[in-house]
């Protein structure tokens, strides 16, 4: 049987090995094991064979029911599941909580004295536009002003772009601008440290967020469509986020947000406010245009 | 130590007095045979969130098409199934074809994403559910390459190349032999299964944190090269799928049954079908 061509295949390996023993009991721990036989009476495993089948049946109609509420209505609809609108009561709660694991984990990740990687002026990639055809027209841009509101002093400061070009150093920086929807450029960037910012103008103690707005841009059609977003101050601190003036040494377009943008590399593109018009410092989580579009808050990478 | 003592494993306390019992081998740990059960609503979560993901911005992409420009080699997919697939000609949307079948659909990016974290920890898990499992029976063994195996491999796959042909003509088709839990071929897949897992997790990490685990990604190849590894590991997945479902259930009753109840009533695994 075979069970012996093995013992004995072992006792030829014994006598004429020359290994040590520590090899060999290592060869042991890793070789396969005989299999375990056991002898059961017929009725007994009949029961074992019903009550498996039962539980194992149990839980791929478990699976299937919590596929079923899972998979977006337009999906099931689509596959000829359903025919109307049905939400499942516990399913946004299910789906918003591991976004919440996974905004957790994000922070948890997250160091300030972690630097990006950076590049080499021959790594540079093509930066698109993605406003999406419905860039803003630029003549917001001679009259544009950033105002910081929910300071210590408790005034908010309007600013224009030369008080900012004059009052702070710049920075340059090559990073990679990661996208949520997957693509990605590398870019070379210059502008002044947030962390700059927030030393010449300190926000109020309790401050934890920044909402960061661009009230110029645009929706899909064209219409006027504020866009907001909240941002940690831990993050505004990391030395690589910049409020950025130039792009490629020239200063910004209005395809990538003049005057001023924000540049996070440690977090998603949609974070990378363009066109930035007012900074508003608070205690409690502003709200984020594209997190009340289902897509997570934190959003760091 | 010796042969008797695994026969001496029967267990005979099961056994009432004056019957004779059913010999079966133990097959699977409870948790290894969950752990391969809830892989399947995990990955399929996963491919259909993911596919969804991979619609927003494709990694293969080809110069605009002149006539409707699509620059997804899935959109023309789509096109060309929809213009030759009868009873297809009328689809609403062609260059949506692939999409509406593989995934949840195009243009719910949003969605997609949730979908794709919640199955994604949840694998995590399973993964651990299966190390743990394995580790518990020893069963991890099993699954190691031998030196012998590619050799048996070969043999093994001209073995089922040939098995139709020899049920067409009635000829008999010996199984090569083998005295381990797997033949060398299934060794090699299901050894490669876990490690693909654990590869697409660590990619999955890689894109999903370039910045904070740089070093990851650095470690595919970069940014852009990452998503090309997770893309084609879920491909690997599916081509593992399809031959896996038709031996298993080639194989018959036995072997699709120790999946679930854990032992199996061969206790030689060679034998022709």
């Amino acid at each position: 049987m075979n069970c012996e061509d093995k013992h004995s295949a072992q006792k030829a390996d014994n006598t004429s090995s020359t290994e040590s023993i520590s090899q060999r009991k290592a060869a042991s721990f890793f070789q396969e094991r005989p299999p375990q036989v056991m002898e059961v009476a017929p009725q007994l495993l009949r029961r074992w064979t019903r009550r498996d089948l039962l539980v194992f049946g149990a839980g791929a109609v478990a699976a299937v029911a919590a596929g079923g509420a899972l998979l977006p209505q337009t999906t099931l609809k689509r596959l000829g599941v359903i025919h109307e609108n049905k939400d499942w009561p516990r399913r946004e709660w299910l789906l918003n909580k591991f976004l919440h694991i996974d905004d957790d984990v994000a922070e948890a990740l997250y160091s300030g004295n972690r630097l990006v990687p950076t590049y080499t002026k021959s790594q540079i990639t093509p930066l698109k536009n993605n406003y999406n055809g419905a860039t803003p027209d630029p003549s917001y841009i001679p009259g544009w002003r950033l105002t910081v509101d929910g300071l210590a002093s408790g005034l908010s400061v309007s600013l224009n772009i030369r008080n900012l070009l004059s009052s702070f150093r710049l920075h340059e920086q090559i990073t990679r601008l990661v996208c949520v929807e997957g693509w990605s450029a590398i870019a070379w960037w210059a502008g002044l440290r947030f962390d700059d910012l927030l030393r010449a103008y300190p926000p109020v103690s309790q401050a934890r967020w920044a909402r960061i707005e661009s009230s110029v841009n645009l929706g899909p059609w064209g219409n006027p469509d504020p866009y907001f977003m909240s941002l940690d101050l831990a993050t505004a601190r990391h030395p690589q986020t910049l409020l950025a003036t130039h792009l490629n040494g020239h200063p910004l377009t209005v395809d990538h947000g003049a005057p001023l943008r924000l540049l996070v590399p440690v977090k998603l593109g949609l974070k990378n406010v363009k066109a930035i018009t007012r900074i508003t410092y608070a205690a409690e989580e502003p709200k984020d245009y594209w997190a009340e579009r289902g897509y997570s808050y934190y959003d760091g990478i | 130590m010796t042969c008797s003592t695994h026969l001496g494993e029967v267990i005979a306390a099961r056994m009432p007095e004056h019957q004779s019992g059913v010999r079966v081998v133990r097959r699977h740990h409870l948790l290894v045979r969950w752990s391969h059960w809830l892989n399947v609503p995990i990955l399929m979560g996963l491919i259909l969130s993911g596919v969804s993901i991979y619609w927003a911005s494709p990694v293969y992409k080809h110069k605009p098409n002149l006539l409707n420009g699509n620059v997804d080699p899935f959109a023309d997919l789509g096109v060309w199934i929809c213009a030759h697939v009868p009873g297809l000609n009328h689809y609403s949307s062609p260059s949506d074809w692939v999409y509406n079948h593989i995934s949840l659909g195009p243009g719910m990016l949003a969605m997609a994403l949730r979908l794709h974290w919640l199955c994604a920890y949840l694998f995590m898990l399973n993964g651990l559910v299966f190390v743990i499992g394995s580790a518990m029976s020893g069963g991890w063994r099993s699954l190691l390459p031998r030196g012998t195996d590619l050799r048996d491999a070969t043999r093994m796959f001209w073995y089922y190349i040939g098995v139709p042909v020899a049920k067409l003509t009635h000829r008999p088709w010996l199984h090569p032999p083998f005295n381990t839990k797997y033949n060398a071929l299934q060794r090699g897949a299901y050894f490669a299964v876990p490690v693909a897992g654990l590869l697409s997790v660590l990619t999955g990490w890689a894109i999903h944190k370039p910045m904070q685990l740089f070093w990851l990604t650095a470690i595919f190849g970069g940014y852009d090269k990452v998503r090309i590894w997770h893309f084609w590991l879920m491909w690997a997945f599916i081509l593992f799928m399809v031959p896996h479902v038709i031996l298993v259930l080639a194989d018959g009753w036995d072997t699709l049954r120790s999946m679930i109840v854990g032992w199996s009533t061969r206790e030689e695994r060679s034998e022709d079908f």
